[in-house]
């Protein structure tokens, strides 16, 4: 059997993107069954360097945007019934795998989450260490 | 790169993130598991292979997925990740669009979580099947004249076609299989040729160009087949003989025989099914041997093998086409055939091993043990 891997979109394939983390995020049970349209997060990205933060419910990540060693090809496998072929195929459907998309980045979050609940404590760190001039806020 | 602008929902939006801006990240509208859609990584060096569709997948059902180029073989094999794999696709892709902008702000929709991709390893193509094909039905003698019985004959006979289907090998990797196996296409199907009707046909051609004074070096291809034709043969299986015992001289239709192919030929004739005293088996061997040509043990390589009983040398036939091409089935016959071999006999049994990654030392490493009971003497490599 052969299945014959197809692209329509030549040299310029359409780029996607892969926003990674490890682990599961856990969604809560009342949205179990309608993930559709649900927020999972927000990636934000604060300077001009590839360094990104996913804030996922109270939790938030440190990524950064990393090329792909090798490229990854989004494959979409396609039943084609041979309409045009005469003289009635036994083989009811055709499978093609079609290129679909290419993938060259990910932003990747490897570290463990830093809980945003912390935050007020760190404002009384802030407020604590006010007297010396400046302080850097991270 | 493009310049920002709100409202691009998609990878973009993920890829060129300016600076000091957020984006939300939700589940797309037609989120889920999309088993449909699959992660294959593979070499910058593949890629044009792919986008200009010279790539396919072959296998039967029972069998592991390959991947073949025009001219590679690749083993597919699925990684997966533990890590949560968010997909994001471009928002100009209609089928996957999604143009949410929820007040303004601009989201990019995860269409599906990859639970890992796809590999490829380089791997040998899986020519031992071909061989299996082609020898369930041999080009024999009777079909020259028998064609009635289309249904039993057509039984075990494979178009170019049905062979890119039922092996997994590339385009050229099975081209060249074919040729390694001396096959030729008859009336569309790819054959192997009976060895007793090769040898007849082979006898054929040396007692014409006896005949006819033709030179061994220089046969004129429309002199040969025609004679050959003149007694029975069919065109196409005069042509081959010429294929397969002797090389084309210049880019004419002159052909010259080659002396090796000729008396590898006429040995095996002598050494089938039985086995023979060194002597016994020299004599008649060069009585065979065509005028003008001249043959030696040496062209025997991998071909016979020799073993001492008492104050006799017996030879016998153990061709290394017969032998399988995975190395572990490969290594497991020959040392049934004998516990320990000597560098210069093994040698030949093996140098055509084609594992990708891996050399002949590698291979040598792998499956055998090797043992040098002075450092004068020669290796001797035995079973692991």
């Amino acid at each position: 059997m052969q299945i014959k891997v197809k692209c329509s979109c030549g040299e310029k394939c359409p780029e996607w993107a892969i926003v990674e983390l490890q682990g599961v995020v856990d969604v809560q049970p009342q949205f179990q069954d309608r993930l559709q349209n649900l927020e999972i997060g927000q990636l934000c990205r604060p300077s001009s360097q590839e360094v990104y933060t996913f804030t996922v419910g109270y939790h938030e990540l440190t990524g950064s945007k990393v090329p792909l060693k090798k490229p990854l090809l989004v494959l979409k496998k396609v039943k084609r019934s041979d309409v045009d072929r005469s003289g009635g195929d036994e083989d009811s459907a055709r499978v093609e795998l079609e290129v679909i998309g290419i993938i060259r980045h990910r932003i990747l979050f490897k570290t463990r989450p830093k809980a945003l609940i912390s935050k007020p404590q760190s404002t009384v760190k802030e407020r604590a260490g006010a007297s010396d001039s400046i302080v850097p806020i991270k | 790169m493009e310049e920002p602008c709100l409202g691009h929902t998609g990878a973009e939006a993920v890829l060129n993130l300016q600076s000091n801006s957020t984006i939300f990240i939700a589940y797309h509208p037609h989120f889920g598991s999309h088993d449909d859609i699959m992660l294959l990584e593979l070499d910058e060096k593949l890629l044009p292979d792919v986008l200009h569709q010279r790539v396919v997948v072959r296998g039967q059902p029972d069998e592991d997925s390959v991947l073949c180029t025009q001219s590679k073989t690749y083993a597919i094999k699925f990684v997966g990740t533990s890590n949560s794999v968010f997909l994001v696709p471009p928002s100009d892709q209609s089928e996957f669009s999604d143009n949410t902008v929820e007040n303004q702000q601009v989201v990019a929709s995860v269409f599906k979580v990859a639970p890992g991709s796809m590999e490829l390893t380089e791997v040998a193509p899986k020519l031992d099947k071909l061989k299996m094909l082609l020898f369930e039905n041999p080009y024999r003698a009777e079909e020259d004249t028998e064609m009635e019985d289309l249904e039993a004959i057509n039984k075990g006979l494979y178009k170019w076609d049905d062979l890119v289907d039922m092996v997994q090998a590339s385009d050229d990797e099975l081209r060249s299989g074919l040729q390694a196996l001396s096959a030729v296409e008859i009336d569309g199907y790819w054959r192997v040729v009976d060895e007793k009707y090769m040898d007849m046909l082979l006898r054929m051609l040396l007692h014409s160009s006896v005949l006819n004074d033709w030179s061994l070096d220089a046969l004129n291809e429309d002199e040969v087949v025609n004679v050959l034709q003149s007694d029975g043969f069919p065109c196409k299986l005069a042509e081959h003989c010429l294929h397969v015992y002797g090389n084309k001289v210049d880019s004419g239709c002159v052909w010259k025989l080659n002396e090796r192919t000729v008396c590898v030929h006429f040995a095996r004739e002598i050494l089938r099914g039985e086995k023979r005293k060194m002597e016994s088996f020299m004599e008649e061997w060069m009585r065979k041997i065509p005028e003008g040509m001249q043959a030696s043990f040496d062209m025997l390589e991998g071909e016979v093998l020799t073993e001492r009983h008492g104050v006799n040398t017996w030879v016998h036939a153990f061709s290394v086409s017969s032998l399988p091409s995975a190395p572990a089935e490969r290594f497991s016959i020959l040392f049934k055939e004998r516990p320990k071999w000597e560098w210069k006999d093994l040698e030949p049994y093996i140098r055509d091993l084609n594992v990708p990654g891996l050399s002949l030392e590698g291979l040598l490493l792998k499956f055998t043990r090797r043992t040098q009971p002075t450092m004068d003497k020669q290796p001797v490599f035995s079973a692991r």
